[in-house]
């Protein structure tokens, strides 16, 4: 019976098949990987799970390596790395930003890059970024692999794009091109480590002519990351703040809780959204120069 | 020994400094404490290191929860989910049938073993350990599973099933003093404790207690005045999250029970639980550890009523550890709603106040009525006023129940005296510091409470703190869209009064001694406090006294920790049982030597003699008294305060308080005027401890309520839905991050000695949280020109403050 549950069984596997077989054999089993939301919700007394299948021995999950155009996170690879990685800095430092913002140091250290996705929360730091950076999530089962877009990865009404038993092993995440100006922006309602109470990521690629392009996206704002692409003019910062905010006002549905309104949150979405636009036209100024 | 006996003992030491005197500027005269400075004993006003420091950061030390238990049951506690209902039924088969599961207890099983007993607290015994009957709040223990594992016992109590009928509930404070429906029928005082001997029975009402002050005629003098300001302030209820969360364990054996608990209160818990179980005072034992923090959390009834109840009941061993999300429910700081006005001459002096305060104690009024009344004395402010009128009113509602926090209900009336006087400054074009200056209580002043004012230097703290951020200096630049200001707010508050304390001293044969008291050291650092004066008087160094941690087999009665109130009360029983130590060494010492006693001094490790400079050591002189190594001589004392009850009609008592807390906190800060997110550049805190025994813990709990108080301000708020708490985790309840902590926090030591307080130190826990959120709105006023009346001040709701008002000038 239900009050009779045993304690959780703890696997550690030391391949990808033993892992996905074990998840495949009890669909009650969840992906451990850095714990830091599973022990919260565990405490909390918020998750049911039969079994825990530990992702720390899973060879090459802990790989961040590059090739074809950009970065091959591992799942197991710790949010701490993405932000303090040279390699990320130079490759995609959009990603670096966002995943430096996560929590605080202590969690960026425990948590990795593939179960911070795979919890799936609407309010998370990376999702924003990821989707301006047009990256994309590997996901693994004993069926086989699956490449899911990020911005395809949180469909309305559930919490994951992933099917039972299906495992994130890696995010692969396309370089900046040449030439781009990128933000990030958090903005917390209540404590400075906090989930973003409303988020806003940026990425500005000229395209010549004084034409440019501009990728945004906001977070925490609505129950998936969405995004606009403009067409801007990279002279005219004012001009290029005011159609992202007027971009921005479609893709801003806030929900009502603890971290503020529907009206606050949509007025701190348009501040971080103006914000991330002036900072990558600053960024493109100082390039510039 | 009695209040009177400090007189005599203490005559000597008491003529080394003189009463702080007022100048004609107000400013209490401090040089009678150089000859405090050079103390022989060397201990007072050192900073010496903090007791057991390096094993707290270490996480070495061990806590309650880090004690074994041995064989005992666990317990899981299934709550009610309604905020008011009637308990039809409680299916406890399920969760008994649990392996592992020993035994399932209801609020029905421990009536019908303890009958009316079970009902307790330290104001109305009016709280069930378990739930009999009725629910009255969510979240209230309704059945108690006893597991051989905390697992089994906290799954299983998940999978009891209680039906309700539900009844209307209050969850509003004014709702509920308009009534009904009404919490609770009637009411029954507890009578534990003196200053609340005049509780009376009550029913048909939410309001327990109600305290009114009148002083002059407010009415006329209000029609008089030439400027006059008013407002509605609300603070919320929160909670006091400390790191060490409470667990208890009782032992049953050979009739008596043994407890062992995080509590500040031993003594009181002793008492409570004797009546719970029908046993003498010497059959129940109460031990604790350090605790961890608890700021008020730890106190009167908490686990240890259900857990001596089961225990007894099952005559097993029973712990209880409560999760984070359970120590939201046990207890929390009072919502306070106030409506003030304050009135000012056409000269800028304060001529009237007024304040109706309601306490919003939720569920049990805990110790509600002494807040309300202790607190309402002081509603109107440290400031010199003819006219004073205060009703403050401790109101139950279907919520968790509200009891002692830091500043003991005074932040939340500061909160509303601090603005009105700013408001009323701005009003009559002056500048706050100024304005205040001008009519804060001096030395020797009565208040509008009618007790006078000694070692309260309420201007001094508020010069100081003015001072610190450079009050006079414009104000640092910031770029758009962050826009600076500061502000000020001051802080009075009473002791506890009347109260009493004991110190049992050991002197080992070796020279070291050995504090027998039932402070309770939870950070506040009364182990190393104690220590220094123990140490002062017997000329000894660090680590030679040590504090025995609270035993109520062992260690004599302690009114409570809290208060602000164990340096000066528990430190005078020191003092005394250290001085009657130090009497009987010299004359032993004078037999010895064959000299007279008043020939004789103690110094650091003999006795000497001035006249044959002859000495005897500390270990040979107690050798050769007792012939035997590792012998102890022991002295004992007691230090007892009095007071005068409040005056039926007026409220007034010429002693209400046995000393006064003054403190002042500046604010420097910017908004952000586009997301309402306020950042703290400076913030300057102030206190007159009276002496500082240990500089460095006074600075740390002045900085440590800072930064609470910082929390309280901006962050802090239990949410509710129709009784229901929304946030009642860490990831919804947040305190300040690392992050949001002021940039630069200044700690302030004032020092105006008390007449009669050890070595003229009074306390300091909660002086410096008490003005913080008055501090930090008079500053968002500054800054932006808006008054939020309602905490906390969070981004959102200062976004549509400002935008209410339009933008700032």
């Amino acid at each position: 019976m239900r009050l009779a549950a045993a304690r959780p069984a703890f696997y550690r596997p030391e391949t990808v098949d033993e892992a996905c077989a074990l998840l495949a054999a009890d669909e009650g089993a969840i992906p451990y990987g850095g714990g830091t939301a599973i022990e919260v919700q565990r405490n909390q007394r918020t998750l049911s799970a039969s079994a825990f299948v530990d992702l720390s021995l899973l060879p090459g999950l802990d790989q961040l390596s590059t090739g074809e155009g950009g970065l091959r996170v591992g799942a197991m690879v710790p949010i701490r790395r993405m932000e303090t990685d040279p390699l990320v800095a130079r490759v995609a430092p959009l990603a670096a930003a966002a995943y430096g913002k996560v929590a605080n140091p202590r969690v960026r250290n425990a948590a990795s890059v593939g179960g911070n996705i795979a919890y799936g929360a609407y309010r998370l730091d990376p999702p924003a970024a990821l989707v301006v950076l047009g990256a994309v999530v590997e996901a693994t089962s004993a069926s086989g692999v699956r490449r899911i877009a990020v911005a395809d990865f949180f469909p309305e009404g559930r919490r994951t794009a992933l099917r039972p038993a299906e495992l994130v092993t890696a995010i692969e995440i396309p370089a900046m091109p040449p030439g781009a100006a990128v933000s990030y922006v958090k903005l917390c309602s209540l404590g400075a480590h906090d989930w973003p109470c409303a988020s806003a990521a940026a990425c500005l690629v000229r395209n010549g002519a004084g034409e440019g392009r501009l990728r945004l996206s906001v977070g925490a704002l609505g129950a998936v990351p969405r995004l606009a692409e403009i067409n801007v003019a990279v002279c005219h910062e004012e001009e290029a703040v005011q159609s992202a905010v007027g971009a921005a006002e479609a893709l801003i549905e806030p929900v009502a809780d603890v971290r503020g309104g529907v009206a606050y949150k949509r007025a701190l979405g348009l501040v971080a959204v103006e914000d991330a636009v002036r900072r990558v036209y600053q960024e493109a100024r100082s390039d510039q120069e | 020994m009695t209040r009177n006996d400090l007189d005599d003992i203490a005559d000597s030491d008491r003529t080394a400094y003189s009463d702080g005197t007022a100048d004609s500027d107000g400013t209490a005269d401090s040089g009678s404490i150089a000859g405090y400075g050079a103390t022989e004993g060397g201990a007072v006003g050192q900073r010496w290191p903090r007791v057991a420091a390096e094993a707290k950061v270490r996480g070495t030390f061990r806590y309650t929860a880090d004690e074994p238990a041995g064989r005992c049951c666990f317990v899981g506690v299934h709550r009610s989910d309604r905020p008011h209902a009637r308990i039809l039924a409680v299916r406890t088969e399920a969760a008994s049938q649990v392996p592992g599961v020993a035994a399932v207890v209801t609020g029905a099983d421990l009536h019908a073993a303890f009958g009316d007993r079970l009902l307790s607290g330290p104001a109305f015994a009016d709280q069930p350990a378990l739930a009999v009957d009725r629910v009255r709040y969510a979240g209230e223990p309704v059945a108690a599973v006893l597991a051989w594992d905390l697992a089994t016992a906290r799954s299983a109590a998940a999978g009891i099933e209680v039906s309700y009928a539900d009844l209307p509930a209050v969850h509003d404070v004014d709702a509920a003093v308009a009534g009904p429906p009404y919490v609770h029928e009637t009411l029954r005082p507890s009578a534990v404790f003196r200053d609340l001997a005049h509780l009376s029975g009550r029913s048909g009402t939410n309001v327990n207690y109600e305290y009114n002050l009148r002083c002059g005629d407010v009415a006329a003098a209000t029609a008089a005045a030439a400027t006059t300001v008013s407002g509605e302030f609300w603070s919320p209820p929160t909670h006091h999250v400390p790191i060490e969360l409470p667990c208890a364990t009782a032992w049953p054996q050979d009739g008596r029970l043994e407890l062992l608990s995080t509590t500040q209160t031993p003594s009181y818990v002793r008492q409570a639980i004797a009546q719970l179980l029908g046993l003498g005072l010497n059959q129940v034992q109460v031990r604790t550890r350090p605790l961890g923090g608890s700021f008020g959390s730890k106190m009167y009834d908490r686990l240890e009523p259900l857990v001596a109840a089961l225990a007894w009941l099952l005559q097993r061993p029973v712990r209880m550890e409560a999760t984070r999300e359970e120590a939201f429910y046990l207890t929390t700081r009072h919502g306070v709603a106030v409506t003030g006005h304050m009135s000012a001459d056409a000269g800028g002096r304060i001529c009237a106040a007024a304040a109706d305060v309601r306490y919003d104690t939720g569920a049990y009024a805990d110790i509600g009525p002494r807040i309300a009344a202790k607190s309402g004395t002081v509603a109107c402010g440290p400031y010199r006023m003819d006219n004073a009128w205060v009703r403050s009113r401790c109101v139950y509602t279907n919520k968790p129940s509200a009891g002692p926090f830091r500043g003991f209900g005074v932040p939340q009336l500061t909160w509303a005296h601090e603005s009105l006087v700013d408001e009323l400054a701005l009003a009559t074009g002056q500048d706050p510091v100024a304005f205040r200056r001008r009519n804060l209580l001096r030395e020797g002043d009565v208040s509008a409470m009618g007790t006078k004012m000694h070692s309260a230097d309420f201007v001094g703290c508020l010069d100081a703190v003015a001072a610190a951020v450079g009050w006079d200096r414009p104000l640092p630049r910031t770029a758009a869209p962050w826009q600076c200001g500061r502000g000020v707010g001051v802080a009075v508050k009473a002791v506890l009064t009347p109260t009493i304390s004991n110190a049992v001293l050991q002197l080992n044969q070796d020279a070291t001694a050995t504090l027998l008291i039932s402070t309770v050291e939870m950070g506040q650092g009364s182990d190393t406090i104690m220590a220094q004066i123990a140490a002062e008087v017997l000329c000894m160094q660090p680590d030679q006294v040590r504090v025995v941690a609270a035993d109520t087999d062992v260690t004599p009665y302690d009114t409570i920790t809290a208060a602000s109130r164990s340096t000066y009360h528990t430190g005078n029983a020191v003092r005394l049982a250290a001085q009657r130590m130090r009497d009987r060494l010299l004359e032993m010492a004078s037999a010895r030597l064959g000299v007279p006693a008043v020939d004789c001094k103690l110094t650091s490790d003999a006795v000497l003699s001035g006249s044959t400079q002859r000495s005897v050591s500390l270990p040979d002189l107690i050798h050769g008294h007792f012939g035997a190594l590792g012998t102890t001589l022991t002295t004992e004392s007691n230090f007892t305060t009095d007071w005068v009850p409040y005056d039926g009609t007026t409220g007034r008592s010429p002693q209400i308080t046995e000393f006064w807390f003054a403190g002042a906190v500046a604010a420097e800060l910017a908004v952000h005027t586009r997301t309402g997110r306020v950042r703290i550049s400076h913030l300057a805190v102030a206190a007159d401890v009276g002496r500082a025994i240990n500089p460095a813990l006074v600075e740390q709990q002045l900085v440590g309520a800072a930064i609470m108080g910082v929390g309280q301000s901006l962050f802090d708020q239990l949410l509710f839905d129709e009784g229901r708490l929304l946030n009642g985790t860490m990831l919804d309840y947040q305190l300040p991050s690392v992050r949001d902590v002021p940039q630069r926090i200044t700690p302030i030591i004032i020092e105006n000695p008390h007449r009669s307080g050890p070595f003229g130190a009074k306390g300091v826990g909660e002086t410096a949280i008490i003005p913080v959120a008055a501090a930090i709105g008079n500053a968002v006023r500054n800054a932006v020109g808006v008054r939020c009346r309602t905490l906390p001040l969070t981004p959102e709701r200062l976004l549509a403050a400002m935008q209410a008002d339009g933008p700032a000038a």
